[in-house]
C-alpha cells in the first residue's frame, strides 16, 4: 500500500464521517454555540438602527450644547439650552437616613427623605447623552457614541477571545472530536470502522479530518459572521477605511484562529476520547490548564492552544478597569508568542497529540459490553 | 504457520480478571467450521480476536499467513458479519454495503456494482433501497453477511448467522456457506443451536468457559473421546435376552432396558466391538429390529463435552 493510497482511504473515511460531524444529533448545540454571538450582534444593530432612526424623526441638538452639560445644572437650565429630550423617564425613591428614638415614648423613629430621579436623553446625531438627575439637579452625564468604531472591533475581540477562543470552540471541539470514537462505541458501530482494511493511524487521520473540516467550517463561519455583524451598522466610509486598512489582515486572523482553535483543541480531545471514557475529567483538566496558563513558567506555557491562539488575535481582548485582579491574571494572555512561532508552535504540539492518540487507538479494542 | 489456515497458538484473552478464552490452540483449515458453545462460552472472543478487533494478552494468531494487528492487509481477505448493527440511521441497505467497499479503494461504480451483486447474493435486492433501520432482524442479518461477502473474501467470519432468518432464507444462506466452502474459502460461524451446525459443518469446535472443549470433524470428536461410551438404542422383541448377551461383554458398560421391553439403550467403549457383538447375536437368531446410534449428533456429545457449564 502506498503513502498515496493511504491518503485516499483517510479522505474517503473523513467524507464519510462529515456527514455525522455535521449533521448528528448531538451536534446541533454546536451551531449555537457558534452562531450566538452573530445573532446577539445582527440583533445589536438592528436595534440600534431603528433607535436611530426614531432619535433623528424626534429631532436633534447641537453638538455644542451636548458638550455643555455639567453637573449641577437644573433640569430647568438644560430643557432650556436643549429643548425637548429624546427620552425622559422619572420616578421617586424613598431613601432612608437615619434611625432614631423618641425620648418620649422611648420607640425608634425612622427618617426618610424623598428622591425624585430623572433621565433625560438628547441626540446630536452622532452620541448619545444620558443624563440623570436627582431633585432636579444633573448628577451625571454620560455621552457616548453608539456607533463608536473601535470600541465595537474592542468589544468583538473581547468576544472573540473570551467567548470563542475560551469557551464556544473548547466546547464544541469537545463535542465533536470526543464523539468520533467514544460515540461510536456507545453506540455499537466502531467495528464497522476497524474492519476495513485500513490501518489504524488512517483511521484516525480520516476521522480527524472529518472533525476538523466540520469543526472549522462552523466556528470559522460563526466567528466570521459576527466579525460582519459588528462592521455592519457602521457608516461606509469607516469600514470602507477599515477594509482598505487592516481589515482584511485582521479578518484573516481571526478566522486562522478559529481554525487553529479546531486544530488544538480538536487532537486533545480526539486524543482524550480514545484514552478516557468520561468527557467530563478532560474537559475539567483542560479547562483548568487553559485558564492557569500565564501562571506557569514558559516552557509549559507552550503547552497550551490558548498561548498560540492568542498571539494570533490582532487586537487585544478589553479588560474593564473593574474587573477583579485575579480573574484579569487568568484572562489576561501569557507573554504572546510571535504570529510566526504561533502557527507552527501549534502545529507541532498537535501533531504531537496526535501521535499518542494513534498509539491508543492501535492498542484500542472493540468491547461493547463494558461501555 | 501454514499459508491456507487459521492458527491460533496458546492464546489466551482476559477482560480484566473475566476469562475471555484460555490457552486456546487451533488450526482450521478452509472448509465451514463451527465455533459451538453456549452463551459467554468464548465463541465470539475467538471471532473477535481473529479479525483484530480484540487483541490477545498471550500468544499469537494468523488468518491465512496474515495477523489480525494487520488489519490493512488481513481485512482484505476477511468479511466479519458481527451481532452487531453498524449501519447509520440514514442509510439503505446499498449505501451501507457500498460505503464499506468505498474504503477497500473500489471507485465508486465498482462499489457499487460489487454492492449490488453481494445484495442479489443474500437476496434482499427488493429492500436494499429501503433504509436499514427500517429492516427487520433477518434483513439486518442478511445486510450484513451482504457486507460481509461484498469483497470476495477468503475468510467469512459469521456470529450467529442464521439467526432471525425464516427457514427458506436460512437454506439459502446455508447454501451460500456451502459453495464459499467449496472454492476453498473458510467459512467460519457460531451458534449455540446445535442442529444447525451439525447439518452444515464440516468441522466443529466446542468451546465452553473459554477453553475448547473439543476440535475437528463432528465424527472425529466424537472418536477422541474414546473414553466415553458410545451409546446406541436397539429395537427388538427379546430385549432382556439381548440385554444379558450384551452384558457379558467387556466393552459394554451399561445397559438399560426400555419400559415397553421392545428396546434396550447401550453404552459401549469400543464401537467396532459392539457391532461384531451384535452381529453375532443376530446370527444366533435373535431378532434385532434396528440400531441408532443415541449419542451421533451434537446435542449428545455437547451435553456430555460441556455437561455442566451449560
Amino acid at each position: 500500500m502506498t503513502t498515496r493510497f493511504r491518503a485516499r482511504q483517510a479522505w474517503t473515511i473523513a467524507t464519510l464521517e462529515m456527514r455525522r460531524a455535521f449533521f448528528s444529533k448531538r451536534a446541533f448545540w454546536v451551531y449555537l454555540l457558534a452562531f450566538f454571538p452573530a445573532f446577539i450582534f445582527i440583533g445589536h444593530g438592528v436595534s440600534l438602527q431603528w433607535q436611530i432612526k426614531r432619535f433623528n424623526a424626534r429631532g436633534k441638538v447641537a453638538p455644542a450644547i451636548i458638550d455643555s452639560f455639567k453637573p449641577g445644572m437644573t433640569e430647568r437650565e438644560i430643557i432650556a439650552l436643549a429643548g425637548n429630550p429624546q427620552s425622559d423617564h422619572e420616578y421617586t425613591r424613598r431613601q432612608r437616613e437615619d434611625d432614631d428614638e423618641d425620648e418620649s415614648t422611648g420607640k425608634r423613629v425612622i427618617v426618610e427623605k424623598t428622591l425624585h430621579i430623572r433621565f433625560l436623553e438628547y441626540w446630536d446625531g452622532n452620541r448619545r447623552s444620558y443624563l440623570r438627575f436627582e431633585n432636579g439637579v444633573l448628577k451625571s452625564a454620560r455621552t457616548r457614541n453608539p456607533f463608536d468604531f473601535q470600541e465595537d472591533r474592542s468589544v468583538y475581540a473581547g468576544v472573540f477571545q473570551l467567548f470563542y477562543l475560551r469557551l464556544a470552540i473548547f466546547f464544541g471541539c469537545l463535542g465533536i472530536f470526543m464523539n468520533l470514537f467514544r460515540g461510536e462505541m456507545l453506540d455499537k458501530t466502531l467495528h464497522f470502522w476497524f474492519l476495513a482494511p485500513a490501518r489504524r493511524e488512517v483511521l484516525l487521520v480520516g476521522k480527524y479530518l472529518a472533525g476538523l473540516t466540520a469543526s472549522s467550517v462552523i466556528f470559522t463561519s460563526g466567528a466570521l459572521l459576527s466579525f460582519f455583524a459588528v462592521l455592519w451598522p457602521h457608516s461606509g466610509m469607516e469600514v470602507q477605511a477599515f477594509w482598505q486598512g487592516p481589515g482584511v489582515e485582521h479578518m484573516l486572523r481571526y478566522a486562522l484562529a478559529a481554525a487553529l482553535g479546531c486544530v488544538g483543541y480538536g487532537s486533545v480531545f480526539l486524543a482524550a476520547g480514545l484514552l478516557l471514557r468520561n468527557p467530563i475529567i478532560p474537559a475539567a483538566v483542560l479547562l483548568v490548564w487553559e485558564g492557569i496558563n500565564g501562571f506557569l513558567p514558559d516552557i509549559l506555557q507552550k503547552l497550551s492552544v490558548l498561548y498560540y491562539l492568542q498571539s494570533l488575535c490582532p487586537v487585544p481582548a478589553p479588560l474593564e478597569s473593574d474587573t477583579p485582579a485575579l480573574l484579569k491574571l487568568i484572562l489576561a494572555p501569557a507573554a504572546p508568542a510571535s504570529p510566526w512561532l504561533a502557527v507552527p508552535g501549534l502545529l507541532v504540539v498537535t501533531v504531537l497529540v496526535l501521535w499518542a492518540a494513534a498509539q491508543a487507538v492501535k492498542r484500542l479494542e472493540i468491547n461493547y459490553s463494558t461501555e | 504457520m501454514s499459508g491456507y489456515e487459521i492458527v491460533f497458538e496458546d492464546v489466551s484473552k482476559f477482560y480484566g480478571e473475566v476469562l475471555g478464552v484460555n490457552r486456546v490452540n487451533l488450526n482450521v483449515p478452509p472448509g465451514i467450521t463451527s465455533l459451538v458453545g453456549p452463551n459467554g462460552s468464548g465463541k465470539t472472543t475467538l471471532m473477535n480476536l481473529m479479525c483484530g478487533l480484540i487483541h490477545p494478552d498471550r500468544g499469537a494468531i494468523s488468518v491465512r499467513g496474515l495477523s489480525p494487528r494487520d488489519p490493512e492487509h488481513m481485512m482484505r481477505i476477511t468479511g466479519y458479519a458481527t451481532q452487531f448493527d453498524a449501519a447509520p440511521r440514514w442509510a439503505t441497505g446499498f449505501d451501507f454495503v457500498t460505503t464499506a467497499l468505498l474504503l477497500f479503494g473500489y471507485s465508486r461504480k465498482e462499489a457499487e456494482r460489487k454492492a449490488w451483486k453481494a445484495i442479489e447474493q443474500v437476496n434482499l435486492t427488493d429492500a436494499a433501497t429501503r433504509k436499514v433501520a427500517g429492516y427487520s432482524k433477518g434483513m439486518r442479518q442478511r445486510i450484513r453477511l451482504a457486507q460481509a461477502i461484498a469483497h470476495d473474501p477468503q475468510v467469512l467470519v459469521l456470529d450467529e448467522p442464521l439467526n432471525g432468518l425464516d427457514p427458506l432464507v436460512r437454506a439459502e444462506t446455508i447454501a451460500l456457506f456451502r459453495q464459499f466452502a467449496a472454492e476453498g474459502r473458510h467459512v467460519i460461524l457460531s451458534s449455540h443451536v446445535l442442529q444447525e451446525v451439525d447439518v452444515i459443518s464440516d468441522q466443529v469446535i466446542l468451546i465452553a468457559n473459554g477453553m475448547i472443549v473439543a476440535e475437528g470433524e463432528i465424527r472425529g470428536v466424537r472418536d477422541e473421546i474414546s473414553e466415553h461410551p458410545s451409546q446406541f438404542i436397539i429395537r427388538c422383541r427379546d430385549a432382556s435376552r439381548i440385554a444379558s448377551l450384551l452384558f457379558n461383554e467387556e466393552h459394554v458398560t451399561e445397559v438399560r432396558l426400555n419400559d415397553d421391553r421392545l428396546g434396550l439403550l447401550v453404552l459401549t467403549r469400543n464401537r467396532e466391538e459392539f457391532s461384531r457383538a451384535l452381529s453375532r447375536i443376530a446370527l444366533a437368531g435373535h431378532d434385532i429390529d434396528g440400531v441408532i446410534p443415541a449419542d451421533e449428533n451434537v446435542d449428545a456429545l455437547y451435553e456430555y463435552l460441556i455437561g455442566g457449564a451449560r
